[in-house]
């Protein structure tokens, strides 16, 4: 167990939304642009890194029967203060994330990431989980949010890339697109997986 | 059962730091937060009322709650520029809010969509502007027409709907002619 292999784990081995499929809930619902995407993977990458320091440095003194509603508490109190930071200082982005930001609560990541790393580490290894998987789901939304503001917008980060003549896909920026999107990606995943088990 | 002391005792504790973290917390954005949303009715309303400076732009109030904006020219209260209020309509998905000046006659000077949850890509172009462009093509189509008398190509008007969201087009287009209804009402309770 390398300093460098717990940190590049989250970002491919065990990516949290390709892997393990974790948080799909806002996986889904904010990566219909690539800024949004990457709003809400710097606000989870956030929170991640402060619950898992955090909780790694409780762990000792954490009951194993109320561990859950600490861990919450922790998580909770870090998104308090990412959507209230974010109300005040970068309030376009609070907008456009909307209710997503008081939903990081209950993305399985975080309180995954606690239950199953940072209570069980310690403080510096659990940083560097934290960040390697917090990076990792940034990379995931990019990802998706890449392909489905590019199919469904023609734009990239709000900056047309296609020309007028180009007919948006438009189903790739409502709902059912970022369920084909993360099938495929998921699917694409998996053959290359298989192929190189062979 | 004979631990629900020490461990209601400690998950007290914790609750109490991550109160006392919280409240420090909203403490210092709170200012922030009320700026960011002064400075956006700033930002709409010399959008609404582009002829008004700022400080020449008062609200009427009725009890606590402010019925319209009413704009001068200079901030003496001469030469009146027209009325600013806000209407809204439930859209697709949400409703939308919209910032909209008028002048004495109930020509449109100008307008801004506060607020909106529609759906991506298709509602939400209520607000959107082109890149390239300065101002949102759609709610650039109201300027200069009556308040009163807007309606949405499909219903016989001149304001054209977005393509794939008549519902958030049209919910825009009623609330502003029920909101501008309801100033001339507010008005004349006012006079």
């Amino acid at each position: 167990m390398s300093v460098t292999s717990e940190f590049t784990k989250g970002l491919y081995k065990q990516n949290p939304v390709f892997k393990q499929a974790l948080g799909l809930c806002p996986t889904l619902a904010v990566s219909n642009s690539v800024e949004s995407a990457l709003g809400m993977g710097v606000a989870v990458t956030f929170v991640l890194l402060c619950s898992n320091s955090i909780i790694s440095l409780i762990r000792k003194i954490v009951p194993a029967k109320i561990r859950i509603p600490i861990y919450i508490v922790v998580i909770a109190t870090f998104v308090t203060i990412v959507d209230l930071s974010m109300a005040g200082f970068l309030p376009a982005l609070h907008k456009t994330l909307g209710i997503f930001v008081p939903l990081i609560v209950v993305n399985c990541i975080i309180l995954g990431r606690a239950e199953a790393y940072a209570g069980k580490n310690n403080i510096g290894l659990s940083i560097i989980d934290g960040l390697g998987m917090g990076i990792g789901f940034t990379m995931a939304l990019l990802l998706l949010g890449t392909i489905r503001e590019f199919m469904g917008n023609g734009s990239f980060m709000g900056i047309p890339v296609m020309g007028p003549a180009f007919e948006p896909v438009l189903i790739m920026i409502l709902p059912p697109g970022a369920f084909l999107t993360i099938g495929f990606v998921l699917g694409f995943f998996n053959w290359l997986e298989n192929k190189r088990a062979k | 059962m004979r631990d629900i002391g020490k461990l209601g005792g400690l998950l007290l504790l914790i609750t109490t730091i991550a109160a006392t973290a919280l409240a420090g917390i909203y403490n210092v954005t709170k200012p922030r937060i009320e700026a960011q949303k002064a400075l956006e009715l700033d930002r709409a309303l010399t959008i609404a009322l582009p002829a008004a400076p700022r400080e020449a732009i008062f609200p009427v109030q009725a009890n606590d709650d402010i019925l319209y904006y009413v704009g001068y020219k200079t901030p003496e209260k001469k030469e009146l520029i027209g009325y600013a209020f806000v209407s809204h309509g439930p859209g697709y998905s949400s409703l939308i809010e919209t910032m909209v000046g008028v002048d004495s006659l109930g020509a449109i000077l100008g307008m801004k969509v506060l607020n909106q949850v529609e759906t991506p890509g298709l509602g939400t172009k209520v607000e959107e502007t082109r890149h390239g462009e300065g101002e949102p093509w759609f709610t650039q189509q109201f300027l200069r027409k009556p308040a009163g008398q807007l309606a949405v190509d499909k219903d016989g008007g001149d304001i054209q709907s977005i393509t794939g969201a008549t519902i958030s087009s049209r919910a825009v287009v009623k609330s502003v002619v029920a909101a501008y209804e309801k100033l001339l009402a507010d008005r004349v309770k006012q006079d």
